[in-house]
């Protein structure tokens, strides 16, 4: 515990928008002090990498990881990268379109938790680290149509603690495609917090790929809030970290709107990658289609937490959730848990779990029409990705993406 | 079969409904003798079937005014199952899957809820099962479909047989088969309407809420009411039908007015 | 026609089993400590090794904390403000059931459970246990032809001492959670089965547990032996009078199964559940677990559960055997303001285990009920494999329906799939139904019982049309 204060008085102090809310972060986080595991929703976690992961100091500088090699760097055609890190989010370096603006400073402090607020996330420990940290924040407002992608990519730095923050205002009949790219280095460590505010018949897809390496931990939240008739996709992809917590929390706060959440992730080694995810109707006639898709290897931990709450006010509410499972290896493991809470009695919700391992009949038919074990495992593997990985917005080299999630698998 | 001299035993006056804000039946009129074939008609909306299920009762809907008489009783007073058990049959267009209740426990519960009514005695599980292999080929219906679950998984001709079926054992005084003969094939739609016409009686009546005129080859109306805008708008014999076989329904817009509810005999 | 509300009023039934016997009994006095402990072992006179268990479970329950964790916020309950052992006077177990008081008899012919001679059931052999005292066993003579004992818990220490000191604890340990460790420090009586080798029992076991003290803790232990290759179909029934006060019931079941062995529990619980502002009933507090020790054993729990303010109960398997088999069907329906937090655990230990989940929640009313599951797959279960399908229907819309499964898996080669849906009974089945003469009550209550139907083929001929009654009472219109 003494360390764990130490640690946040060492971080710097922030100004602006962000001052009051770091303030209120550090409350919180010393109020709460650090998660432990008889706390249901970190029961599972390895809180012993936690309290190694808040000691890391507060990144300084980050470098550019991105060589001149990297596809990611090289800019496709109608796409806007934003490179963001927690020291300068080159404000002024960014040529954005029509229809895309900053946030300037009153609309930040106006709209800045708002949706964090909404997601029930004031006392979540991740959140609270984040604005307890973040120095700086990104904050867009996006009121057009036919819009270029906007691509915001984040950069790592090795034994470093990086925060960062983006809030997005998506103003009413907007459409926005969005892609979000977290990239780990050798024992970083990510806090990364997104608000994003659909306007009534906003439009949102959603794109967040997580790559880490070696040692990297990942804490994002993901924090949305749906006005009526909007539409919102989320697709993650979490693969490479030691320790990874991602938690996308929708609330429609007048229903009558639709979710979709695809989400990918793999886990390999002694990793532990979790997706605590929860959707909330406050209103009527809102939908959700959810598909979260595990595959543990090695030693490796998954874990899958889905929430649906359907309160009295949500009738006519259609909610689907599917949790997928492979299970690849006998020291791995998988944890799901969906959970339903309904009080409205006219809604149809329906919720599935499978685990196995790759389908044995689908090897075998592959095998039998002369392809090798080890081949028709990854081609099933591949598949499995596929479906997820195509939801992603577009522009996305799907194949570089596709090649890392296949990278140290093996049958 | 038309007897001037035959009983009325439904009688629908002036009758005014909507469903939550909308209005869809605009004053009704029609009267039903003992022994005829009704046939009602008209476009999409035209409020055919929103009578059907007025006449059966359906909470959906309020009448704000007009009533029905049935047999000289207040049909609207009666609850559904009341209207079923003195002898009202509704064919639904989509008839209901319910999961988990036995298709033939459904029958045998609600034949002698009728037969109850009729003063007749109860029927024990084995007198039902040959009542109903009786009946049941009158509809040519594979005998399997009674162990199932209330139509759940059945196909669309499945379905509609099993209303048929249900209608030979309730054997109704007044039968009203909304759009029976959609999603039927041929061979289906002879097999639904063979069944139709044999349980038709002389103390009996059928109303057919349909779209095409085909059903009508197989059952010969005696009389055909065109709807729209939730009235009768014009009602003869069964050249009526076949002249809007031919020339559709676009007359209706041409023509001004209408003569509301037509009081045949 | 107004049909959510009449579907709310149909569910509101009056409590048929809400009268109190008056009969005298013995009391100590209320609260507990080491003492009243040892009292209620020495009042029944049990050996040293049981003593000690109660002893040691007591200690531990000092130690642990009521759990919280499940959806049911009732009020804090003062353990001192209990009493911990009540027992009708004249109660010393009668050779014939003709010296039974008669005022016990007539309770359980009230309750349709007739125990003497001539108007017995048939094939069942019934033990009643009145206040967690059994008062009588049927059928004793014609079961111990073939081997079966089956007796009340109280008798079986005194005659079985050595297979109580095997057994007892060994599937619920004293210190399993909070509620098992107090029914383990201060256990009343119960009911004690035990096939013997190869012995396939003749006829259904029954126990059917009444209570009738208001402020009287009821504490029964359910013991439940097949050796390899027997089977046995046991049935529980529960009823208890209305009080506007709540009784705390804690029980606990241990059943184990040996090699090819098989038992199925069915239970129909029907305590007195409150009224309709939530004031009495009974907090029905249970763990039940089974024990697949053998290779190729099952153990199968079928459950339904219509009464208790609040239920808070997860039948459970453990399956160690390889290839041995756990089921679990429930139907639980609350209404008013119940409580209910029930499901289960299927732990896969062994090889090619296999388990079952089928799981219908009603809730109607203000209630909520809850379906809590686990299953888990250890990384030796290889080939093992599970199925959970569990549905909700609300009948109102102040009823709440919550559903937690839970997986857990660390075998590659094994199979887990759950399903599970949220529905309600909808206007057009209802109109369907009524057009064609079917009255209201009997729509609803066809529905009803048609959702729970995979439930029900799973109990005894017997229990089935019992547990169809039930629900279809508990859905009858409040007049008639």
């Amino acid at each position: 515990m003494d360390e764990y204060l130490q640690w946040l008085d060492s971080l710097p102090k922030a100004s602006g928008a962000l001052k009051a809310i770091q303030l209120r972060g550090r409350e919180s986080l010393k109020r709460l002090g650090l998660p432990n595991q008889a706390i249901e929703e970190w029961r599972l976690s390895d809180i012993a990498h936690l309290k190694k992961i808040i000691q890391y100091p507060y990144v300084k500088e980050l470098n550019q990881i991105f060589d001149e090699e990297n596809p990611i760097k090289s800019l496709v055609d109608n796409k806007i990268q934003i490179i963001i890190d927690s020291q300068d989010i080159h404000k002024e370096s960014i040529n954005l379109p029509k229809g895309i603006r900053h946030l300037n400073q009153s609309e930040l402090e106006q709209s800045l938790g708002h949706s964090i607020e909404k997601c029930s996330f004031m006392d979540n420990w991740t959140v609270a680290m984040n604005h307890a940290a973040t120095m700086e924040v990104l904050g867009l407002k996006v009121e057009g149509k036919n819009l270029p992608l906007i691509e915001i990519v984040i950069p790592s730095q090795r034994d470093s603690f990086i925060p960062t923050r983006v809030i997005i205002f998506v103003e009413e009949n907007a459409e926005l495609e969005l892609t979000q790219i977290i990239q780990g280095s050798q024992n970083s460590v990510h806090s990364h917090v997104i608000e994003v505010h659909l306007g009534q018949e906003a439009k949102v897809n959603h794109g967040l790929l997580a790559f880490g390496e070696m040692n990297s931990s990942l804490m994002a939240n993901i924090a949305i809030e749906q006005n009526a008739r909007s539409n919102y996709s989320l697709t993650t992809v979490q693969e490479g970290w030691l320790f990874s917590r991602l938690e996308p929390r929708v609330v429609q706060i007048e229903g009558q709107a639709h979710t979709n959440i695809k989400g990918l992730q793999i886990s390999k080694g002694k990793d532990q990658i979790a997706t605590h995810s929860l959707v909330r109707f406050d209103g009527p006639e809102g939908t959700l289609d959810q598909l979260q898709k595990a595959a543990a290897a090695d030693h490796s931990h998954c874990i899958f937490n889905g929430s649906i709450e359907v309160p009295r006010i949500a009738q006519k509410t259609n909610a689907n959730q599917l949790s997928r499972n492979l299970l690849l290896s006998s020291n791995a493991r998988i944890d799901t848990k969906p959970e339903l809470e309904i009080v409205a009695d006219d809604v149809r919700c329906a919720h599935g779990a499978t685990v196995s391992q790759l389908e044995e009949e689908q090897i075998f038919y592959l095998r039998s029409r002369g392809i090798e074990d080890d081949q028709a495992a990854a081609l099933i593997f591949k598949g499995y990705c596929q479906e997820i990985l195509n939801c992603l917005p577009q522009n996305k080299d799907k194949t570089q993406i596709m090649q890392k999630l296949l990278r140290g698998m093996r049958k | 079969m038309i007897r001037q001299d035959a009983k009325v035993i439904l009688d629908i006056v002036d009758l005014h409904a909507r469903v939550e804000d909308q209005t869809i039946l605009n004053g009704v009129n029609l009267k039903v003798r003992a022994g005829e074939i009704h046939a009602v008609m008209g476009r999409n909306g035209s409020g055919k079937s929103t009578l059907s299920k007025i006449i059966a009762g359906h909470p959906a809907y309020d009448v704000t005014s007009g009533t029905i008489y049935f047999q000289g009783e207040n049909l609207l007073a009666m609850e559904p199952e009341e209207r079923a058990r003195v002898g009202i049959f509704l064919g639904f267009q989509y008839p209901i899957e319910i999961p988990g209740v036995s298709n033939l426990e459904f029958l045998r519960v609600s034949t002698n809820a009728r037969r109850t009514q009729l003063g007749l005695e109860e029927l024990d599980t084995f007198e039902f099962e040959d009542l109903v292999n009786e009946r049941i080929k009158l509809v040519q219906m594979d005998p399997i479909f009674l162990n199932r679950s209330v139509n759940e998984g059945f196909s669309g001709g499945e379905k509609k047989r099993n209303e048929i079926l249900q209608m030979a054992l309730l054997e109704p005084i007044v039968a009203i088969l909304d759009e029976t003969d959609s999603g039927l094939d041929i061979d289906a739609l002879r097999i639904v309407s063979s069944g139709v016409n044999q349980l038709a009686k002389p103390n009996t009546a059928t109303i057919l809420i349909t779209h095409y005129q085909r059903l009508l080859n197989e059952i010969t109306p005696d009389y055909v009411h065109v709807m729209n805008a939730g009235r009768i708008i014009r009602t003869g014999g069964k050249k009526l039908a076949l002249e809007l076989e031919k020339s559709g329904y676009e007359w209706l817009d041409a023509e001004p007015g209408n003569q509301g509810g037509l009081n045949h005999g | 026609m107004n049909s959510e509300n009449s579907v709310g009023e149909l569910v509101s039934q009056p409590y048929k089993y809400g009268f109190v016997t008056d009969i005298e009994t013995e009391k100590i006095e209320k609260g507990l400590n080491e003492e009243v402990v040892r009292l209620i072992s020495s009042k029944k006179k049990e050996p040293d090794f049981l003593l000690q268990f109660r002893l040691k479970a007591f200690n531990q329950w000092k130690k642990m904390k009521e759990p919280i964790w499940a959806n049911l916020g009732y009020p804090e309950i003062d353990y001192q403000d209990i009493i911990y052992y009540a027992a009708p006077k004249k109660i010393e177990k009668k050779e014939s059931l003709e010296e039974v008081d008669p005022k016990l008899l007539e309770t359980f012919d009230k309750l349709g459970i007739p125990l003497s001679e001539q108007k017995r059931l048939s094939n069942v052999a019934v033990d009643a246990v009145f206040d967690s005292v059994s008062i009588a066993t049927t059928y004793k003579e014609k079961l111990a032809e073939y081997g079966v004992i089956f007796c009340s818990i109280g008798e079986a220490v005194n005659d079985y001492p050595e297979l109580i000191e095997r057994y007892i604890g060994s599937v619920v340990p004293s210190n399993d959670n909070f509620f098992a460790a107090l029914n383990s420090a201060v256990f009343s009586d119960g009911s004690f089965v035990y096939i013997p080798k190869g012995i396939d029992c003749p006829m259904e076991l029954s126990s059917y547990f009444r209570i009738n003290s208001g402020d009287t803790g009821q504490f029964e232990r359910t013991l439940i032996i097949a050796e390899e290759g027997a089977s046995v179909s046991y049935l529980e029934g529960c009823t208890a009078p209305m009080f506007d006060t709540n009784t705390l019931h804690a029980a606990v079941v241990e059943l184990v199964a040996l090699d090819h062995a098989s038992i199925k529990y069915s239970t129909v619980q029907n305590w007195y559940s409150g009224n309709e502002h939530g004031i009495g009933g009974i907090y029905n507090f249970v763990t039940k677990r089974g024990h697949c020790r053998g290779k190729k054993s099952k153990i199968s729990w079928s459950q339904v559960e219509t009464g208790s303010a609040i239920t808070w109960k997860y039948p459970s398997c453990i399956l160690q055997g390889e290839d041995s088999i756990g089921e679990f069907y429930s139907v639980a329906l609350t209404n008013n303001q119940q409580k209910a937090d029930t499901g289960t655990k299927m732990v896969h230990v062994g090889p090619r285990t296999r388990s079952t989940i089928v799981s219908k929640g009603i809730s109607a009313g203000h209630s909520s009920n809850s379906y809590r599951g686990l299953v888990q797959i250890g990384s030796k279960a290889l080939g093992a494999r599970n199925y959970s399908q569990c549905d909700s229907m609300l009948i109102g819309d102040q009823a709440e329906a919550k559903t937690y499964p839970y997986i857990r898996s660390q075998q590659p080669q094994s199979n887990i799939e759950h399903e599970a849906s949220t529905c309600r009974i909808s206007e057009d089945q209802l109109f369907y139904l009524q057009s064609r003469g079917i009255g209201f009550e009997e729509a609803v209550s066809m529905m009803v019982s048609g959702f729970c139907r995979d439930v029900f083929n799973q109990l005894p001929m017997e229990f089935a049309a019992e547990a169809d009654k039930l629900l279809a009472l508990k859905l009858e219109g409040s007049v008639g």
